[in-house]
């Protein structure tokens, strides 16, 4: 601790803190116009300039380090010139365009100016007329900027992009990307909240709203399960944009393109605004009532006749712990019910039940800053800049601060790119790397030294056997030494950890996986949490804790959707199995066969085309409720803006169902939902260990008829299938396409842009090429969210919450010689 | 005083390693190598060698401070990005004796325990770039860099990197960042590149003329060398002299002659004999002195006393022909070009005070000009990130100050004085 006096007031503060760090602990008001929070002091505005004590001269608040002793003065009639000076210079060429300018009552240079007083004008000079530039969905206006770098400085330091930097010197420095071309980005729309003045924008706010006339609502993101904290801006009931709010929310200001661009999919035109009914096989629009009778006297009709056995319910990953619970409620009191499931059941169940198997915990809440401050920290098959943007940056700002990142993936993706080491091993070997490993941690005897003993050991050992460094090396086509050293680091690290995803899209990464993470784990003494799994969406988590699983014997979704013959009737909320889902063709031929289909939905689902009766329910920020995060936090949502059309909260359509059923749930209110839901806490379970012996199947085979791996996934600018209705996120990607290898473009005599014809033994479709180096040779990495893709019509489903690789074969599609296809 | 540092030069094939073997070249060396780094370090301090880039810090110091610093490796650097006006002192060293700045260079990195050394070269020197690299290929062959010089089994290698035309990577930290690859802009500092420099390792960027001055010290002892010239900076020094002297050039002098011996006696006195108006000592960046102030002593202690800095040593003579206002706005017109960008007043300040001085320069100065230069000028000195920003703005205070009445003339009657 050291001692310092600013403004006369006596501080103490942390060794190594800048004077401008200890003013803003302590409420001093030090202007400045380059500085972020986030990044490296930059020190270029000198607007934070100070004066020392004993110093000849003015110091930089931002970049100085404080010094015990130190008497500081933040505010001096010398201090005020020079800040004065400097904001004239930048009033000089800065347009005074305020009154079209977006940024106008929320500006920093504005109010800078305004607070020191108006510029004499002494100088006179030819503005900038540079042309904007203009974007997808980001917008520049070079001739607003003052050179502050933030926009650069967050995109590459904090983002670890880089997609613009400063071009060219002096007085003509300009923001621009490489050879000035058009902005081609992640669009995070990081820089946009950083840019202090208006030279940054996004393109659907431009000219929407003066920023004093907006209202600003905090609410949690409906995309993944990290739960940034978004700060909606409406103005007369409609949402305009969104923006981070510095130290605000778990995300503490930070968002992802989705989170920011991604809210307007309420808005889509594919909104529903009545309920359809299947009236001589066509839907019609019918009101609430007639809706709401025919489902009730269906689901009665078909209970009676076959058992409530023979009806299930699929929930949603991304609809509130609040309708949630209604939906498991009305299925077990109302319908008397067990077969209820989510998405979960192709992912995170099995990192929970890995984790329950081991490591004897019922739960394991992520905590995001769990990077920070390790020694080294291992990215199994994860693409968590994409999935969980925002966890994903943790992983960056740990780099930053010493830690070792190494990733583990075939594919190319941002952090193998960033980190400090990338093992490209071939895809679907993540589990016998982990037993490579374990392997040689049993050798040094790891184990031994730190005493750990927890059944299944011997077994353990006898299965690991075979699992040598030339084994692995053999199976994962890592080099051996490279694998050794990178074992061996993990292991002699003083703190590690180790993360990856598990999701309906993840690669093959199932329980095995799980299971040989944590035998690692736990052989080094490490407990739970160095294994950080973040469930999938908004909600997931809070689903299962929900119950929206079967917890008495009831049906799985493997057991709805892939076992034909096993319902009578389905009710789907908020969820589109046949774009999502695995073996999209044999869920079709199952729900085709039911008896009865209810989807409950925002929009018309592809699973709702096939559906009896489509139900609108209200979106996000339409309905009050709580999304639990893959931390483990409840969040509360508030309702902020009016519903669509006609549509209404999932859980309300579940308490009148009831009731036209004739059966009391209770009079079922919003505030009583709230309270039961907060009673939901996670599981503890035994916390004993125990070690479960290698179960691995080995290689994905291709064989000569389907050569090719395909791997599905999430990409940065999308997430599940939601987001495709966002206009905005549409901007920059709306069509589906399968990267691709340049060799194997090569092979298959594929340009990039044409479609390519991919054909698994379950079917075949066409997609765009992308030719690609992140992808490896022999591999196909396919987005899932596109519903005109089809790409699920290929895959295969596993019982083990993998994301099966599926071999196929390519070629330019048929009938044009490959040439673009219209 | 025997030349040392050009020594030869006017001799054809100076530049070869037999020529400089044939002077003596390459002996300090082998001296060096038998000595253990500490104490060449010992040596430096005594001679008191003061780092000939322009702030004139003392060399001993700079690398105490980096011997000290456990991180390995350890880089050196020779700032060759000589780009201020008016200063060519290190171009003759480059192109003519460049073994004398790689004998020094090696010398240096054994004593810091550098293995990498690299000379940063100035991008408009294509010239230097070839004879550098001939000097060193031919050091090579002879077994004088590379991983065991001279069978010591010390290892030192060195390579030129050419800058790309920006004067503010003579700035240590921006010529950093440009060897690294990127946009050079100078950083913060602390930390200083003894510690934390090119790729976070301790980096010592020495001149030059500063680096060049190793043999020599080496051959005679830091004792001796301290007694060359100004007991309290000493050591030879080249002075580059130029404007309206009749003999511009370069004059290697011991360090404090004074400006009137270095005008008159050594580059000639005043072209066509015309009376002496100013005196620019250390390059564009350093305040101008009026004739009165000539016998004063050309070194980094007797300069600041007449307000001045040594800076360069690069002498720029103005007779009575010359506009001063002119020679001020073609100062900044360097300055508003060169500055990198990265702060305010800096990238700002430089181009108003351009803007002013072109106005008065061309007959359009307007009263309450001259108030309005210092005052932005002053809103730059000290407060600027680095001292680009300071050179500029001193520029104009220090021109305003010696020579008020032409710029009022200026402003006032529309014309020149001169």
């Amino acid at each position: 601790m050291i001692e310092l006096t600013i403004d006369g007031k006596l501080i103490q503060a942390e060794k190594g803190s800048t004077i401008l760090q200890i003013a803003k602990a302590n409420n001093i008001k030090i202007p400045h116009l380059c500085w972020d929070r986030r990044l490296k002091p930059y020190g270029g505005c000198r607007l934070c300039l100070v004066e020392v004590e004993g110093q000849r001269k003015l110091l930089a608040a931002c970049s100085t380090p404080a010094e015990n002793g130190m008497v500081i003065k933040t505010d001096t009639p010398v201090l005020r010139k020079a800040r004065k000076t400097v904001l004239e210079l930048l009033l000089v060429h800065h347009p005074l365009d305020c009154p079209i300018c977006d940024k106008a009552g929320e500006c920093d240079l504005q109010d800078l100016a305004y607070q020191y007083g108006p510029s004499e004008g002494r100088f006179y000079a030819e503005r900038k007329h540079d042309p904007e530039a203009t974007s997808p969905l980001i917008e520049r206006n070079p001739n607003r900027c003052i050179l502050c770098g933030r926009c650069v400085r967050v995109c590459w330091e904090h983002q670890g992009v880089g997609a613009i930097n400063l071009i060219g010197r002096g007085f003509n420095t300009k923001i621009s990307p490489a050879f000035e071309e058009t902005l081609d980005c992640e669009f995070c729309g990081q820089c946009v909240d950083a840019c202090p003045v208006g030279a940054l924008g996004t393109k659907p706010y431009k000219y929407r709203a003066r920023a004093w006339f907006l209202e600003s609502t905090d609410t949690i993101c409906p995309y993944c399960s990290v739960g940034c904290t978004l700060t909606l801006d409406l103005r007369e009931g409609k949402i305009l944009r969104v923006r981070g709010m510095d130290g605000v929310g778990v995300n503490e200001g930070d968002l992802c393109g989705k989170g920011r661009f991604g809210f307007d999919f309420i808005y889509s035109e594919g909104r529903l605004t009545k309920p359809l009914l299947r009236k001589n096989g066509e839907f019609q629009e019918v009101d609430w009532e007639e809706a709401l009778y025919y489902i009730a006297e269906r689901l009665r009709d078909i209970k009676e006749t076959h058992g409530p056995e023979k009806i299930g319910a699929i929930g949603s990953a991304r609809t509130t712990l609040e309708d949630d619970i209604m939906l498991a409620r009305f299925f077990r009191e109302v319908l008397g019910s067990d077969n209820i499931d989510s998405s979960a059941r192709l992912g995170y169940a099995w990192a929970l039940k890995g984790m329950e198997d081991t490591l004897g915990i019922k739960s394991n809440p992520v905590s995001l800053n769990s990077p920070i401050g390790k020694e080294v920290v291992l990215v199994l098959e994860s693409d968590i800049t994409s999935t969980h943007p925002i966890f994903g940056l943790k992983f960056l700002e740990a780099m930053h601060e010493g830690t070792e990142v190494i990733v583990v993936d075939p594919r190319k993706t941002k952090l193998a790119r960033r980190g400090n080491r990338w093992l490209r091993n071939r895809p679907g070997t993540i589990t016998p790397f982990l037993y490579g490993i374990t392997h040689l941690a049993m050798k040094e005897g790891v184990h031994l030294k730190k005493d750990i003993t927890a059944e299944g050991l011997d077994e353990l050992e006898d299965g690991l056997r075979e699992y040598t460094p030339g084994k692995v090396s053999e199976l994962t086509g890592i080099d051996e030494d490279l694998f050794r050293e990178v074992a061996l680091r993990f292991i002699n690290a003083e703190s590690r950890l180790l993360t990856l995803t598990l999701g309906a899209a993840e690669n093959q990464k199932g329980l095995e996986t799980i299971h040989a993470a944590a035998n690692l784990l736990m052989l080094l003494g490490e407990g739970p949490e160095a294994l950080q799994i973040p469930s999938d969406y908004s909600n997931t988590y809070g689903a299962w804790l929900a119950g929206l699983r079967p917890l008495s014997g009831g049906k799985d979704l493997y057991g709805m959707l892939y076992t034909p013959g096993s319902l009578k009737a389905l009710y789907v909320m908020g969820e589109d199995p046949l774009v999502t889902m695995p073996d999209a063709g044999t869920i079709e031929e199952n729900l085709k066969d039911l008896e009865l289909l209810i989807v409950q939905d925002i929009r018309l689902s592809e699973t709702g085309k096939l559906a009896h009766v489509v139900l609108p329910a209200s979106s996000w920020a339409e309905k009050e409720g709580s999304f639990i995060n893959s931390q483990g936090i409840r969040q509360m949502l508030p309702k902020v803006v009016s519903t669509t059309g006609d549509s209404i909260a999932d859980w309300k359509i579940f308490r009148n169902i009831a009731r036209v059923m004739g059966h009391d749930l209770g009079t079922v209110e919003f505030s009583q939902l709230k309270e039961e839901a907060g009673k939901i806490v996670p599981e503890e379970g035994t916390r004993k260990w125990r070690f479960i012996p290698p179960e691995w199947e080995g290689l994905a085979r291709t064989t000569e008829e389907y050569p090719i791996l395909m791997v599905t996934g999430n990409i940065m600018q999308h997430s599940g299938s939601l987001s495709v209705m966002s206009k905005s996120l549409s901007h920059v990607l709306s069509d589906a396409f399968v990267q691709i290898s340049p060799e194997d473009a090569g092979r298959f005599r594929i340009g990039d842009g044409e479609f390519i014809e991919i054909t698994s033994p379950k079917g075949t479709v066409y997609i765009k090429a992308r030719v690609s180096d992140e992808i490896p040779e022999g591999m196909l990495f396919v987005p899932l969210h596109f519903a005109h893709a089809r790409v699920n019509l290929l895959t295969e489903v596993s019982r083990d919450g993998k994301a099966l690789l599926t071999p196929v074969r390519i070629g330019p599609r048929k009938g044009n010689g490959g040439s673009p296809a219209g | 005083m025997d030349k040392f540092l050009l020594r030869g030069i006017e001799e054809e094939g100076s530049a070869a390693i037999a020529s400089y073997r044939e002077k003596g070249g390459y002996a300090a060396l082998e001296k060096a190598l038998s000595m253990k780094p500490e104490e060449i370090i010992e040596e430096v301090k005594r001679s008191g060698l003061r780092g000939r880039g322009g702030a004139g810090f003392p060399t001993g110091m700079k690398w105490d401070f980096a011997s000290r610093d456990p991180k390995f490796p350890k880089y050196l650097i020779c700032n060759a990005d000589e780009g201020e006006p008016g200063t060519f002192k290190d171009r003759p060293i480059l192109e003519k004796n460049p073994h004398l700045l790689i004998e020094g260079m090696i010398i240096s990195g054994h004593a810091l325990k550098a293995e990498y050394g690299y000379i940063y070269l100035r991008g408009e020197y294509p010239g230097a770039k070839v004879v550098l690299e001939q000097a060193i290929e031919e050091a090579y062959k002879e077994g004088l860099l590379g991983d065991d010089i001279l069978g010591k089994g010390i290892k030192f290698h060195l390579s030129v990197h050419q800058g790309a035309g920006a004067y503010i990577c003579g700035e240590e930290t921006a010529l950093i960042d440009s060897i690294e690859g990127r946009r050079g802009q100078p950083r913060i500092k602390p930390p200083f590149p003894v510690n934390v420099g090119a790729w976070g390792m301790p980096t010592i960027v020495n001149n030059v003329e500063t680096l060049s001055n190793l043999p020599l010290i080496v051959s005679i002892g830091g004792e001796k060398y301290a007694g060359i010239g100004n007991p309290e900076c000493p050591g030879p020094k080249i002075y580059s002299v130029s404007c309206c002297v009749k003999k511009p050039g370069v004059y290697e002098l011991p360090m404090g002659t004074t400006l009137r011996e270095i005008i008159y006696t050594h580059a000639g006195g005043i072209r066509d004999d015309r009376p002496l108006k100013a005196v620019i000592p250390g390059g564009i960046s350093t305040p101008v002195l009026t004739p009165d102030q000539i016998d004063c002593k050309m070194d980094f202690v007797n300069l600041p006393k007449v307000g001045s800095m040594l800076g360069s040593g690069a002498v720029m003579v103005f007779d009575d022909t010359v506009c001063l206002v002119r020679v001020c706005w073609r100062a900044l017109r360097f300055f508003e070009h060169e500055s990198c960008g990265k702060c305010v007043p800096c990238r700002e300040g430089t181009g108003w005070l351009r803007n002013i001085l072109e106005r008065i320069e061309n007959g359009f100065g307007r009263k309450g000009d001259i108030e309005l230069l210092q005052d932005v000028a002053h809103s730059m000195a000290g407060k600027t990130f680095c001292p680009l920003g300071d050179g500029a703005a001193n520029v104009v205070l220090s021109f305003i100050r010696q020579f008020h009445d032409e710029f009022e003339h200026h402003i006032e009657k529309k014309e020149c004085m001169a």
